[in-house]
């Protein structure tokens, strides 16, 4: 989640050659947004629609050639967290008690609900992770304001994108700053000086925003960053947005017959 | 402490992973989370048309940076009365610093950062985490902050503190609470469950959040008070070289 931030290479295999890849960017956010929808938001216990739905998303991490390693890797940071909620989900009344230790109870209904929203949050991360490994940011970005999205909301997720890295450089700075001033102390004067440390950080945000407006105006923006030789969608397009379709539906129809 | 505790301590503040309010995916039912995206959207949409007409072509370069900003500031973990650590969520401090409008848009953008690219929170379930961060922490935060500030003075230090660490305290409460209640409706989570756990963690989180808010607001009114959004009226027009 957090922890390849330092690195921040997060599109490891966006130059691979795939189906996946041939496809333009919004047409692989677009089946990534109807995956995780269709998965998300189906009732607890519907195990068949999420085996069918689990089916594609295996053949789609196949299909796009992802280095497995760094994909598992991600979703288990990723789920780690996602664990700790998850065991609030256990306790309930309601079904018949499958376990019980003192108050402790553990019935059917809480093991249903535990599965189904394990199944979903992991399914659904794996989409994700699936997307960002194989698309890079600016292309990321492209594919929203192909879709339609606010360019001025866009403009500005472009522009928070390029600044993190600056910025927790520069709190870095001023953490081995205090460091090599010898600070030490309680935690509240830890806490004070840290603080001083995010106001500082404010301030100076502030200006370098002032800056790059500056710098912006001198350089002729234009609001995206530029991307190299994107493909830009087709018959292929076409027909992977209706395989997802119907993956989707099919998940679905198969709790209606 | 010690002073080895504290030194390791400081050395690890920023590659601390943290665990928000942030919703995954797959929590939320259907019908809570297009309620959530409907007042999300509303707000989003409501943000982008003011900060467009207040901000014009500022609005991308300075918006972008304090979205950064906030980003950045949220990975940074301190100790909070009580042992553990925690680290800011940030939304009162946005509204306190860039008002209502920007400060929400700041949020919103943290928001849809984390969840697409850093996987901090679902996708599907965005519109409950803007809902309950951006729009109950933030707006919600800061007309908690404005209200308390022109009742006990608007020009005055004691003012500005008080109404900073009772939102930032609220804003975070608040934001749990409806966090718990809505994956209790969402049958994920039962409600007595959901809500002793979300409060009773997040009243400890709430002391952190108006802690280190408070300093870092009363850091920014003692260097750079024109900075602060309806800043003291002393420096509202031209900025003064005299000091505090």
């Amino acid at each position: 989640m957090l922890l390849h931030i330092n690195a921040f290479h997060l599109d490891i295999d966006s130059k691979q050659f795939s189906f996946w890849h041939f496809l333009a960017p919004k047409t692989r956010v677009l089946c990534t947004l109807l995956l995780v929808f269709a998965i998300a938001l189906t009732p607890n216990g519907r195990w068949w629609t999420w085996g069918i739905y689990g089916i594609g998303v295996l053949c789609l991490v196949l299909l796009s050639k992802v280095t497995l390693p760094v994909l598992f890797k991600r979703i288990a940071v990723e789920f780690a967290f996602v664990a700790v909620i998850l065991f609030g989900t256990l306790f309930r009344s309601g079904g018949e008690i499958v376990w019980s230790w003192g108050i402790i109870k553990i019935t059917s209904e809480g093991l249903t609900v535990l599965g189904s929203v394990t199944i979903k949050a992991l399914l659904s991360l794996l989409m994700l992770n699936l997307l960002t490994l194989t698309t890079s940011v600016p292309a990321l970005l492209n594919g929203l304001i192909a879709l339609k999205m606010p360019p001025l909301l866009v403009a500005i997720l472009a522009s928070m994108y390029r600044y993190i890295s600056v910025l927790i450089g520069e709190f870095n700075a001023m953490r081995r700053a205090a460091a090599s001033r010898n600070l030490t102390g309680n935690s509240g004067w830890q806490r004070q000086v840290i603080g001083n440390m995010i106001g500082a950080l404010f301030i100076r945000t502030y200006e370098r925003g002032d800056r790059v407006y500056q710098a912006m105006l001198a350089r002729g923006y234009q609001g995206v960053p530029p991307v190299s030789e994107l493909p830009s969608g087709g018959k292929r397009d076409i027909v992977a947005l209706t395989l997802t379709l119907i993956l989707a539906l099919l998940g679905q129809a198969i709790y209606l017959v | 402490m010690s002073f080895d505790l504290s030194f390791s301590n400081w050395l690890h503040w920023v590659i601390q992973p943290q665990l928000a309010l942030h919703i995954p995916d797959g929590f939320l039912s259907l019908p809570v989370s297009l309620v959530c995206w409907i007042l999300a959207i509303a707000l989003i949409t409501l943000c982008l048309n003011r900060v467009q007409a207040q901000y014009q072509e500022k609005a991308v370069p300075l918006m972008g940076v304090c979205a950064a900003f906030i980003f950045a500031a949220q990975m940074i973990n301190f100790p909070i009365p009580g042992g553990t650590s925690g680290h800011l969520l940030g939304g009162t401090l946005a509204g306190v610093l860039l008002g209502p409008w920007a400060g929400s848009l700041v949020m919103v953008v943290v928001f849809i950062v984390q969840a697409t690219i850093f996987h901090d929170g679902g996708l599907t379930v965005l519109g409950a985490n803007i809902t309950n961060m951006g729009l109950i922490g933030t707006f919600g935060g800061y007309y908690v902050y404005r209200t308390i500030r022109y009742a006990i003075g608007r020009d005055t230090w004691k003012g500005v503190a008080f109404g900073v660490v009772i939102a930032s305290w609220l804003s975070v409460f608040v934001a749990a609470i409806f966090t718990a209640f809505q994956l209790a409706l969402s049958g994920t989570v039962p409600l007595g469950i959901a809500l002793t756990a979300m409060a009773s963690w997040h009243i400890l989180i709430g002391i952190g959040e108006a802690l280190i808010t408070l300093a870092a607001v009363s850091f920014i009114w003692r260097t750079r008070p024109d900075l602060i959004y309806h800043p003291p009226r002393r420096f509202s027009t031209s900025r003064s070289l005299t000091p505090h």
